[in-house]
């Protein structure tokens, strides 16, 4: 009885985990998005961050070549809002096994990308969305994948600013 | 012997009630129902995602050989309406790549030379370029950079769809005088991989006798 169980077990968690192993594609997750507090007329910072799946990278904001395509965070917040200073981090230099005369500038693992969102003086007070998307492109050592545009969200809390003492 | 080796041992546990062992069963039996139904919900998981992953990788490369090349028709870099039937009787390299593809840049090279080598025995590497942005006109300034000495294409979807739709690149498929595939390659090649491909597709027998045959063309 005992040994069917540990069977049954190990049984369970191999094909439970199967699933997941066979899952990473050359994708990226992006983590949930913190909401952002905002008072009519000032600005708060906001953090957007993702996972690429071990295996794969990514191009950063700043390839070395026109032809590769950068990563990039669009943003179409309301009109009562403005997003400014949207900051990547520097890549990382690789070169491919088979070029190692090329250089790349990519990301993989987990990037934060951090911005600046302002609300008009005359926003109302209230929670909005922002929606965007992180638009990527993916490769491995030896192949690489067409452009993805990953849709996203941050949500915007308006209240008032606190009285001065 | 010490006087307490000869204790024999004692168990501080009280022995086991009847209700006890009962209840420990009870416990079991639930455990193992519960295994059973993650079991159950995992080979479902399981199965059900083998589906999405990339169907055309699903397809092995044993189940594309010997099979006829779907025929198209793309624009070439001047503007003329190329068919893979226009090369019967030639072999065939046909590579799917983009110019945002480093690992397809850097087969270039390798495939420049195969054309010059292999071109005069009757092979026709054909590049299909699937940047969504490719004009004949940005293609063009590419090959010229990368003195690119064979066809180009400007590739679609439809032409990807009919090749099992070509989601990573470079996809390279290898076909034959007859116009059937040889093999299909995922990923960059090495140079010894890639010339063993192309004296493999120009050896194929029947020479150029048959046409390529039409699938689902254009």
């Amino acid at each position: 009885m005992r040994n069917f169980f540990f069977l049954l077990l190990a049984a369970t968690l191999l094909l439970g985990a199967a699933p997941l192993l066979r899952a990473q594609g050359p994708d990226i997750s992006i983590l949930p998005i913190d909401p952002v507090k905002v008072s009519p007329g000032k600005a708060s910072s906001f953090t957007v961050t993702f996972r690429i799946n071990p295996g794969y990278h990514i191009n950063s904001n700043k390839p070395y070549s026109d032809l590769l395509i950068a990563t990039q965070l669009k943003l179409f917040p309301p009109t009562e809002f403005m997003i400014s200073g949207i900051t990547y981090p520097p890549g990382e230099e690789m070169s491919l096994p088979a070029m190692p005369e090329e250089r790349l500038s990519v990301y993989s693992g987990t990037v934060t990308l951090t911005g600046q969102l302002h609300a008009a003086r005359n926003a109302s007070r209230g929670t909005f969305r922002v929606h965007g998307s992180l638009v990527y492109q993916a490769c491995s050592d030896r192949q690489c994948f067409p452009p993805k545009t990953a849709p996203l969200a941050i949500d915007v809390k308006v209240s008032a600013a606190p009285k001065p003492r | 012997m010490t006087e307490q080796n000869s204790i024999p041992p004692v168990s501080l546990a009280p022995p086991p009630a009847p209700a006890d062992a009962h209840e420990s069963r009870r416990v079991h039996r639930a455990v193992v129902v519960f295994l059973v139904v993650v079991l159950t919900i995992a080979a479902l998981v399981f199965f059900t995602h083998l589906k999405p992953l990339q169907p055309s990788r699903m397809q092995t490369a044993a189940e594309f050989r010997g099979k006829p090349a779907p025929d198209f028709a793309l624009t070439d870099l001047s503007g003329k309406t190329v068919h893979l039937s226009d090369y019967r009787g030639k072999a065939v390299v046909l590579n799917f790549w983009a110019t945002w593809c480093p690992p397809c840049v850097r087969e270039i090279p390798t495939l420049v030379e195969m054309q010059k080598q292999y071109g005069p025995q009757g092979l026709e590497i054909v590049g299909v370029a699937m940047d969504d942005d490719a004009t004949p006109a940005s293609i063009g300034r590419f090959a010229r950079e990368a003195n690119i000495n064979y066809t180009l294409l400007i590739g679609s979807d439809k032409v990807s769809d009919l090749y099992g739709g070509v989601e990573a690149l470079p996809t390279t498929f290898y076909i034959d005088r007859d116009g059937r595939m040889v093999e299909r390659v995922f990923g960059a090649g090495e140079r010894s991989d890639i010339e063993d491909n192309v004296k493999k597709a120009l050896a194929a027998a029947g020479a150029g006798a048959q046409q390529v045959e039409h699938g689902a063309s254009n």
